[in-house]
């Protein structure tokens, strides 16, 4: 009988410490620690990022990774050589094609869900077996799994169109420390910024003012909520301190060309000085990819929106020596169908879709996954979402074979017990 | 209080029991575990501020503390528990906290918010029974003047309303005991999980056909539930079954005579083998333990910052109470006086080991909270940080009489936290509700622990609205300090109202130098005094 952690130290110590608080978006006193603290001060150490770049709505594989010009289901779209001999993409992905000896293609992901509303979590989360609590999404997760990059920093930061703010829920049971700190429209939650009547002066002395009143409670007392309290103030101060790498109006403008300025082009620029600032996970959301009218117009508006930036994303993080331990995946929660439907739109497809990958270990210019001729369907085995969270949970040094997340003493496993890393899109 | 002694007496006289009362039997047993040196008793301020925050969710102004120490009478402690007992605040306080513990936040059902308050509001003001507030949750049907109490058992999912019952009235989270065996808790079963599953599945909501109020009906009972453990392929069934107790058996009964009531009225037939009800009168029941030691535990935690089992949905062999003889013996009085929630919080709040220092005793370690040498440190609420915020600014008046324009643009509070609303909230109602969004927990999530946050501490150091009731303005806190001259009365008034205590000598020095250095902008740093008090950690707690 395995001891449940609350009791299992036995002592006072099982309070929170300030390391544990650390580049969370806040202290729980909560119990649970997941890792030993050598191994995750080893993770810390360990630099390696991510960037999950999402398309809302499934990006249709046909306009994009797996163009299949011959086949019965083309669009009306070319395919272009890439850089790798004999390997073609849609002519909507110039940028991509130029570096895709830099990165690899999955085009035989086969996922079981082809609904947006239960698709997008299953996908985000891994579509571990169901044990009966909700699971993190990827970026929680991997807060938790692997903790801050940079303790100043919160772990996961979330660059969505729309509103922004703290958003707790895709951290499930994780509970709410592990949510996302939300970038809406990429910008950062008001409250980061000091009001115009208080000075950076004065709001040191009122800090130094505050942290006296501390020190004499402090004195006579010990307890874990008075540090993590102030542990939580100090993190505030360190945010506001690294305003810049949220400050829009310090990008450069030659960057702004080369990733575009559209709403994507920008959050994937500003993904990439967070990564660089030290930010372990950062997601980009884009929306209205669901094309079930008019794909082909609005493949055309959209695919290039990715493309550029993607592309710049990855030279960049290569010219700063960065890819090698930064994940970067492209994808959606499915493809898009073969057949064209009568509004010349593509709709919901999970049984054969493509995704991209980078960096961090992952094998360069491999396209992997055979399809029926007309890429309607795996040919062989598919890949599941599951595979995929073997895969990158792997990459990151986190064995998923041996790291079990621990909830109210149940033991869980942090991807899909049945399911294997991709070998063959790993060095 | 008459009433109170002569029930007390005549129960003593009856059970045979010592003339030891409750609280002291507390303190016995508290200092004989603790073996070491316990904290001493808290002086009158730190004291004064902790009741009031316990029993009537606020803190206290600077004029009831200044009374209060000048008070020389030796019952003067007892005296203020009882009147904080008999006021509306401790009704209004407790259904804050009780309402928070069982719903979670959750918005779930059709009952609104002010009918479930009221119905927690009108039992907190008489006499409010554990055991009969439980009742009336779990067997509420819509019917009668109890339907507010409908809102615990929500939309009447049935397996959400196993889990509720199983954690909030049985200190047990069988989450994991649905699927199998629980995998580290021994004595929790799937059985257990099912069996109480077995008592709700036959509820479900429905909306009267006439007057289009919602109520709960229940459906025939005619078989037991079938569960199987994913590690197992044996499939297993039960009927209604209690932890501790045994299974009930599902009655048969001759065609047409299933119904004690043909359907009338709008409703359907209401069956002769009602469950849900069975299980409120059995659940509740004083012999079930299992029910009395999580309201001893829970009520115990809302008093002392910690449950005797800790966490509080833990309860279990492999996770023993830090004390289990006091259990025990809490156990047996609770029972014995009824489930009086009021009677075993007084008792409670009598005793040493409640009304401890905060303070370590001399040569005193780090000690383990589970002992309570000291007295365990508590966050203010959500809804107490407001009020006290409020409170010490002396903005309540004011603020809590701020009414929506209807005229004006809606407030739009998402845009008000990522800035494309630049308004600041202008109704007490929205003021409220950007606090709650701020400190409390996202809704289904238990608020138990302290859980300080970067989004908590980046509102308290640049929220426009909160600094904004640090300006002077009619007779607030800053106002009237700004009229004051000597640092030692300016002192004496920011330290009695925002901390309720008066300051020492050093913290004088330090606001008399503060104002020294920023003379040029007096009024702007005695608005940096406040916040520097409001944003302490001796604030954000009740200790």
């Amino acid at each position: 009988m395995e001891k449940l952690p609350p009791y299992a130290c036995g002592s006072s110590e099982h309070g929170m410490s300030r390391r544990r608080m650390l580049g969370t978006l806040g202290g729980a006193i909560g119990f649970g620690s997941l890792l030993q603290p050598t191994i995750a001060e080893q993770i810390r150490n360990h630099g390696k990022r991510v960037c999950l770049i999402w398309l809302d709505g499934g990006v249709s594989q046909y306009e994009s990774w797996h163009p299949l010009p011959e086949s019965k289901f083309a669009g009306p779209f070319r395919s272009i050589k890439t850089s790798i001999p004999g390997i073609h993409f849609s002519e909507l992905m110039p940028h991509t094609a130029k570096i895709a000896h830099k990165i690899s293609v999955i085009r035989s992901m086969e996922t079981k869900d082809p609904n947006h509303s239960s698709g997008v979590p299953r996908v985000q989360r891994g579509d571990p077996l169901d044990r009966g609590v909700d699971y993190p999404y990827l970026g929680s997760a991997i807060a938790k799994l692997a903790g801050p990059a940079n303790p100043e920093l919160p772990p996961y930061v979330w660059i969505k169109p729309g509103n922004g703010g703290f958003i707790h829920r895709e951290a499930g049971f994780l509970g709410s420390k592990y949510g996302a700190l939300a970038l809406g429209d990429g910008k950062p939650p008001v409250h980061i910024h000091r009001p115009d009547s208080i000075s950076a002066e004065i709001d040191d002395a009122r800090n130094v003012l505050r942290q006296k009143v501390n020190e004499r409670f402090k004195a006579y007392r010990h307890a874990s909520e008075i540090d993590a309290y102030e542990t939580s103030f100090d993190l505030a101060r360190q945010l506001m301190a690294r305003k810049d790498i949220f400050d829009d109006t310090k990008l450069s403008a030659k960057d702004q060309d080369r990733y575009g300025s559209h709403p994507l082009g920008r959050h994937i620029l500003r993904a990439r000085q967070l990564l660089e600032a030290g930010v372990r996970f950062v997601k980009v959301n884009s929306y209205h990819w669901d094309t079930h009218g008019d794909n082909f117009n609005m493949s055309q508006r959209l695919v290039p929106q990715v493309d550029q930036p993607f592309a710049a994303l990855i030279n960049d993080l290569e010219d700063r020596g960065m890819l090698d331990h930064t994940l970067v995946i492209v994808m959606s929660e499915f493809g898009r169908t073969p057949i064209i439907n009568s509004r010349l739109g593509r709709d919901h497809w999970p049984d054969c879709w493509s995704i991209g990958l980078a960096g961090c270990g992952i094998k360069h210019g491999a396209v992997i996954g055979k399809t029926t001729k007309d890429g309607a369907f795996v040919d062989g085995e598919g890949y599941d979402i599951g595979h995929l969270f073997h895969t990158i949970f792997t990459l990151l040094d986190i064995n998923p074979r041996k790291t079990n997340y621990r909830h109210k003493g149940q033991k869980l496993a942090i991807a899909n017990d049945e399911c294997e890393p991709i070998k063959e899109v790993m060095m | 209080m008459r009433a109170y002694i002569t029930i007390c007496i005549l129960q003593c006289a009856c059970l045979g029991w010592s003339a030891e009362h409750l609280h002291q039997s507390i303190d016995r047993l508290i200092k004989t575990k603790a073996g070491g040196p316990i904290a001493g008793k808290s002086n009158d301020p730190e004291f004064f501020r902790r009741v009031q925050l316990d029993l009537a969710g606020q803190i206290p102004t600077s004029k009831e503390v200044r009374d209060f120490i000048q008070n020389k009478n030796p019952n003067k402690r007892a005296k203020l528990i009882d009147q904080l007992l008999a006021n509306d605040t401790f009704a209004e306080h407790w259904t804050d906290r009780l309402s928070v513990m069982l719903l979670e936040r959750q918005n779930l059902g059709k009952i609104n918010d002010e009918d479930w308050r009221s119905f927690l509001i009108k039992q907190l003001k008489e006499e409010p029974r554990w055991d009969v507030m439980a009742y009336e949750m779990i067997t509420a049907d819509g019917k009668g003047d109890t339907r507010a109490a409908m809102r615990f058992l929500g939309n009447a999912n049935h397996e959400r309303m196993t889990k509720d019952i199983a954690r909030l009235f049985l200190g047990m989270d069988l989450q994991c005991a649905k699927c199998h065996d629980h995998p580290s808790v021994d004595e929790w079963k799937q059985a257990h999980f099912w069996g109480l599953f077995a008592y709700l599945n036959q509820t479900k909501s429905a909306t009267h056909s006439k007057n289009k109020l919602p109520y709960f009906v229940e459906n025939l009972a005619t078989k037991k539930v079938e569960f199987q453990s994913v590690f197992e392929a044996e499939k297993k069934s039960t009927g209604p079954y209690l932890p501790g107790g045994k299974e009930i058996d599902i009655p048969t009964f001759e065609k047409g005579q299933e119904y004690e009531k043909p359907a009338a009225d709008g409703l359907p037939a209401v069956p002769k083998f009602r469950p849900r009800e069975l299980m409120a009168r059995e659940l509740t029941s004083n012999n079930n333990r299992y029910f009395t030691r999580n309201a001893v535990n829970r009520l115990w935690y809302l008093m002392m910052g910690r449950g005797l089992s800790h966490p509080l949905d833990e309860v279990h062999a492999q996770n023993p109470p830090s004390h289990p003889q006091l259990m025990k013996l809490l156990m047996k009085e609770f029972a014995a006086h009824k489930f009086d929630v009021k009677w075993f919080i007084r008792e409670i709040a009598l005793s040493e080991s409640y009304q401890r220092s905060s303070k370590l005793p001399q040569d005193a370690k780090q000690p383990d909270p589970a002992l309570y040498i000291t007295a365990h440190p508590k966050a203010l609420t959500p809804e107490q940080l407001l009020r006290a915020i409020l409170k010490a600014t002396g903005n309540t008046k004011r603020v809590e009489a701020l009414k929506a324009d209807p005229n004006a643009e809606k407030f739009d509070r998402r845009g008000y936290f990522t800035g494309s609303h630049r308004e600041l909230p202008s109704s007490y109602e929205e003021i409220k509700a950007v606090f709650m969004e701020t400190f409390a927990q996202p809704a289904g999530q238990e608020e138990v622990e302290f859980l300080p946050g970067l989004n908590k501490a980046l509102f308290l150091m640049n929220d426009r609205l909160l600094l904004s009731w640090l300006h002077p303005q009619g007779e607030n806190l800053v106002a009237r300090v700004n009229k004051l001259k000597d640092p030692k009365s300016i002192s004496e008034e920011l330290y009695f109202n925002v901390l309720g205590r008066p300051p020492v000598k050093e913290e004088i020095h330090i606001v008399s130098e503060y104002l020294e250095k920023q003379n040029s902008r007096r009024t702007e740093a005695l608005g940096e005094l406040v916040w520097s008090l409001l944003t302490s950690i001796e604030f954000r707690i009740n200790h």
